[in-house]
């Protein structure tokens, strides 16, 4: 460990001392505002790491002497892949996307040609809108649909309807429709279980029911709507039965219908991380290939990346929020928002816990190989060697523009890592704000963690440390009630002054040094 | 007129201390009007800080200067060229985007209101380079000009204020034979014109041609004056190190033994007209001598494969090897010192341990690509007593190194891949007479133990001291092959200039 390691963990143990005691509450044993919370730690902890992945990410380039402007885009944008990769439908055989619904027409546009599927007098029903009111179709054309501009674009049906349609929804394929008459009535409703809901027995069913597949259960001429979701599906003959994950309503009678809705999901979860992973990695290493081969500038190119993949984010998703919703609240989302409990106990609010988050272990597990990466290996070695100077590096048959473009790899996939993490962990991301400057988090941690900007010189734990001086000072700015209009302030103001101190150390240091030579 | 009172400029007992260091003690120093004086020393004897504190960039702790035998106070750039002295930098002090004129009155432009009075500025200018005898315009860019004129552009630019003492500081270290040639000329000139002229160099040669008087300083001490009688190339080296060197080329003969490296018609992208064809034989020291600019250090990267040839084949041991990167070079067990040491040869802010290992470390594959500290450190530690390298540990920043143990470093980093062919670029530029003696003996051992060497030097006493055989380069042509026997002054300087054929100098003349 090297001085400048030291000092900023000086910097941090002191920073964190002085937290402690400037909102420890003498009065009260636990307040809003106490440092120690277990909450602020856990999340504190949570912070450091995601934020921590982007700074090692970052630091790697920095070394080289170029610098990742891209950091926050790149985030933006593995989140949004990942929301689309694991992106999850619910889709009734035999049912239609609409397209537009008219309330005071009562009239119905769905996608695609379905005119021969209804006909007058076919009791059908929206679903995913909250408007489940049994509708009696009157009339199916066909008819051509159009954009704003009025050119045509595809073929739709034009449904009009007799019932209660209270609302216009203008906005495309939210909703399906489908015909009453397809389906078939659950024929019984089971009796309550321990574990899970209530199990039900359903026949004539379109397609195999699997677990986490969802059941519409609609009355055939009332309002009524519940969705469940399946927890356990057995087949017998033409006969299934399935475990609901909660307590069906009481009113539900075997004349309703069950209508299951098959659960695709576009992507198993490993191979959406890694598809992400493999994305990112393939955009370093093309600000690689862009900064040695075509000698552009780092700032340029991964400026220009910045915009690019900003925009490139919020076109895929057409702008909308990217959620996860509960789809994952057993499996992948935990790795962004869950945490190892260790110690639990009764408050006063109920029970509390302290708990390890587990973005810390993912952060600790990359750190380290990175720490290992940088230190113990000759690539390394060879990345300190070119970072210092490049030339020299290359003169003793270094692959100088290998290892660069290594350096950009690493870089953009540490920030497709966060960023999956960070989408996990908010659960649901806008696309046009998603990890705005995070980028300059990242830079600026890595500074004040004792990155040149020369290239040449860094360290993994230092960055680490750099990027828990920035959360700490950020959790400072919220716990001591600073007005958060002077957040980028004070954390700027940090900055110089640890660059500052660095500077004059270093100064002294050499003049010490060549004095003694 | 040796004797005019008072002296120009005189410096008496001035002394330097910074922490740790005397680097000055109780120096003193005479300049006449219109005298050469030549400073010389090993890197270290205090030269450098003798010229700062006289152009005024540091104050000494004791001691006076005295100017027409008035005592001043030069405590700042501006006061001593106010008193007529201004020192020209080893390094080029020119800024490349702007013309001549611009550079030469850089900082004190004739002005109204702000605006500068460009054509004040080119007249101006366009006289003090008439009276250098610089033929350039004042308004060319300074871009165009060679490495040559621009030092005469920072002459030019120290004649504008007037100067009556001119400090320059190694002014050819940079320059091809024909432009130091072409600076002498200058320098005589000026000297006839009353200019007084503090001359450092390392190359005694030009000393012994251009210096009225040799002052020689050791360990920060006058080590004794050479009047112009006494300057010969013996006596200065006798006062510098302080004891005889009687065999300043360290040269025993041994035998030469096969071919080991063929270049077979190797065009250079800088010169692709020009194929290339020579050998190079196991235990063969082969000097590469040239004007800069001859397209030698181009030879020596493509051959290292940092620069692709246009065509042509460099065969080991009659095998073909791959020209495509230092890589597949090194692989081959080929090495070069680079010309600039700073630059290209070390990684000035590491270790003097991970400098040594560098070239090597693709070797370790065996251990998956993790570093094997402990063989790094034994193949230092040996090298460092090998080469004799000063350095306090293995784990001293290269950086706070003498200019002599960098390149000793960068050979190291060489010697501890065993190579079989050493590519030497000025393996003595800008390092002092002892390290340079015990690099020319390294030299000498090397091939002694069968590794073939090629360096490329611009001193021809180096070329003409250290080679079995040399080949002499001009404008990207191999004008010639010279055995040892054959080696003379005269004979390289022909052929470095391009004037060998006989025929053609009597159709000119």
């Amino acid at each position: 460990m090297n001085a400048k390691s030291i000092g900023i963990f000086g910097l941090l143990v002191a920073l964190f001392l002085f937290m402690a005691f400037m909102t420890a509450d003498p009065w009260y044993a636990v307040s809003d505002s106490t440092f120690l919370l277990s909450n602020n730690i856990e999340n504190l902890l949570r912070r450091i790491s995601m934020y921590g992945l982007l700074g090692i990410g970052v630091a790697f380039v920095i070394i080289t002497g170029g610098i990742d402007l891209s950091v926050g885009s790149v985030v933006c944008l593995a989140g949004c892949l990942l929301g689309i990769f694991l992106q999850v439908d619910y889709n009734a055989a035999d049912s239609f996307d609409v397209y537009r619904v008219n309330a005071a027409d009562k009239t119905i546009i769905l996608r695609g040609d379905a005119s021969e599927r209804f006909s007058r007098g076919d009791p059908i029903r929206l679903f995913q809108v909250r408007d489940p009111a049994v509708l009696t179709v009157q009339s199916a054309e066909l008819v051509q649909l159009a954009d704003e501009t009025g050119k045509p674009t595809e073929l739709g049906t034009l449904l009009s309807v007799e019932g209660e349609l209270q609302r216009d929804d203008q906005s495309g394929t939210v909703a399906r429709a489908f015909r009453i008459s397809d389906y078939s009535p659950g024929s019984k409703l089971g009796e309550n279980t321990d574990e899970s809901g209530d199990t039900l027995e359903i026949s004539q069913i379109p397609f195999q029911l699997h677990p986490r597949d969802r059941l519409i259960l609609v009355h055939p001429t009332s309002k009524g709507l519940l969705e469940a979701h399946v927890a356990v599906a057995t087949k017998e003959g033409d006969q299934t039965t399935a475990i609901t994950t909660q307590p069906l309503n009481d009113t539900f009678a075997t004349d309703w219908l069950a209508i299951p809705m098959k659960r695709q999901q576009r992507m198993p979860i490993p191979l959406a991380i890694l598809s992400v992973l493999a994305i990112t990695g393939c955009l370093g290493a093309v600000h690689g290939l862009l900064v040695t081969r075509a000698r552009l500038q780092p700032f340029v190119v991964t400026l220009c990346g910045l915009l690019i993949y900003r925009g490139v984010s919020r076109w895929l998703v057409n702008d909308n929020p990217v959620g996860f919703g509960i789809e994952y609240q057993n499996t992948l989302s935990p790795l962004g928002s869950g945490k190892l409990p260790l110690i639990q106990w009764a408050g006063e609010n109920g029970p509390q816990s302290f708990g390890i988050p587990y973005p810390f272990f993912v952060f600790i597990v990359v750190a380290v190989i990175a720490a290992i990466f940088l230190n113990l290996t000759i690539w390394g070695r060879y990345l300190l060697a070119l970072g210092s100077n490049e030339e020299a590096a290359r003169y003793s048959g270094i692959r100088t523009e290998r290892i660069t473009v290594l350096a950009y790899v690493i870089g953009t996939v540490a920030a497709g890592v966060g960023g999956m993490l960070f989408a996990l962990d908010s659960g649901s991301i806008s696309p046009s704000s998603f990890g705005n400057f995070f980028e300059l988090y990242a830079i600026a941690a890595a500074v004040l963690g004792g990155c040149s900007l020369r290239g040449g010189e860094g360290s993994i734990f230092g960055v680490s440390a750099g990027t828990a001086v920035m959360m700490l000072l950020n959790n400072l700015i919220l716990l001591l009630k600073i007005a958060d209009r002077l957040e980028f302030t004070i954390i700027g103001l940090v900055i110089l002054l640890g660059v500052f101190m660095d500077e004059t150390v270093r100064r002294i240091a050499a003049r010490r040094r060549a004095m003694k030579s | 007129m040796d004797d005019a009172p008072p002296p120009l400029l005189e410096v008496r007992q001035v002394s330097k201390r910074f922490p740790g260091v005397l680097a000055l003690s109780e120096v003193s120093l005479t300049l006449g009007e219109g005298e050469v004086l030549a400073v010389i020393g090993e890197n270290g004897a205090g030269k450098s800080t003798l010229m700062k504190i006289l152009a005024g960039v540091q104050l000494p702790d004791s001691g006076t200067t005295l100017i027409d035998g008035r005592p001043v106070v030069l405590d700042s750039v501006k006061t001593a060229l106010q008193s007529g002295i201004a020192l020209i930098h080893q390094e080029l002090n020119l800024a490349e985007n702007l013309p001549v004129g611009a550079n030469i009155y850089l900082g004190r432009e004739p002005n109204r209101f702000g605006i500068i009075d460009r054509r004040q500025i080119n007249a101006d200018a366009q006289r003090v380079l008439q009276q250098i005898g610089l033929e350039i315009e004042a308004t060319d860019a300074l871009s165009d000009l060679s490495i040559g004129q621009r030092q005469l552009v920072e002459i030019a630019k120290a004649m504008s204020v007037n100067a009556r003492v001119l400090i320059m500081d190694e002014p050819t270290s940079s320059l091809s034979a024909g432009e130091a040639e072409k600076l002498f000329e200058v320098v005589k000139d000026l000297r006839s014109k009353g200019v007084s002229i503090i001359y450092i160099s390392h190359r005694l040669g030009e000393v012994s041609e251009l210096a009225d008087r040799v002052a020689v300083l050791r360990d920060g001490k006058n080590a004794g004056d050479l009047e112009r009688k006494e300057i010969r190339h013996d006596n200065m080296v006798r006062l510098m190190v302080g004891r005889d060197i009687s065999q300043f080329y360290a040269r025993t003969s041994h035998p030469i033994g096969d071919v080991v490296l063929e270049v077979d018609r190797l065009r250079t992208p800088t010169w692709p007209a020009h194929p290339l064809s020579f050998s190079l034989r196991a235990g063969e020291i082969v000097g590469v001598a040239g004007l800069v600019g001859a397209g030698r250090t181009e030879m020596l990267r493509t051959i290292f494969g940092i620069d692709q040839p246009v065509s042509g084949h460099v065969k080991m041991d009659g095998t073909e090897i791959e020209l495509d990167s230092p890589r597949s070079a090194i692989a081959a067990g080929i090495a070069l010192v680079p010309e600039d040491r700073k630059l290209h040869g070390l990684v000035i802010d590491m270790t003097v341990r991970n400098n040594v290992s560098l070239a090597g470390l693709f070797k370790n594959r065996l251990r998956a690509g993790f570093l094997n500290r402990s063989v790094e450190k034994e193949d230092t530690q040996q090298m460092i007593r090998d080469l004799r390298i000063k350095t306090p540990n293995e784990s001293q920043i290269v950086r706070f190194l003498s200019g002599g143990n960098q390149q000793k470093v960068v050979l190291g980093k060489w010697l501890a891949m065993k190579p079989r062919i050493l590519l030497l670029d000025e393996p003595t530029r800008g390092i002092d007479v002892g390290a340079k003696q015990e690099i020319y003996q390294l030299m000498e051992s090397l091939a002694e133990q069968g590794m073939a060497v090629l360096f490329v030097s611009s001193e021809m006493e180096e070329v003409i001291g250290m080679s079995d055989r040399a080949i002499v380069m001009h404008e990207g042509k191999i004008t010639g092959e010279l055995q040892r026997s054959e080696l003379s002054e005269e004979s390289i300087m022909q052929r470095a200039t391009g004037n060998l054929n006989a025929d053609e100098s009597t159709v000119t003349t």
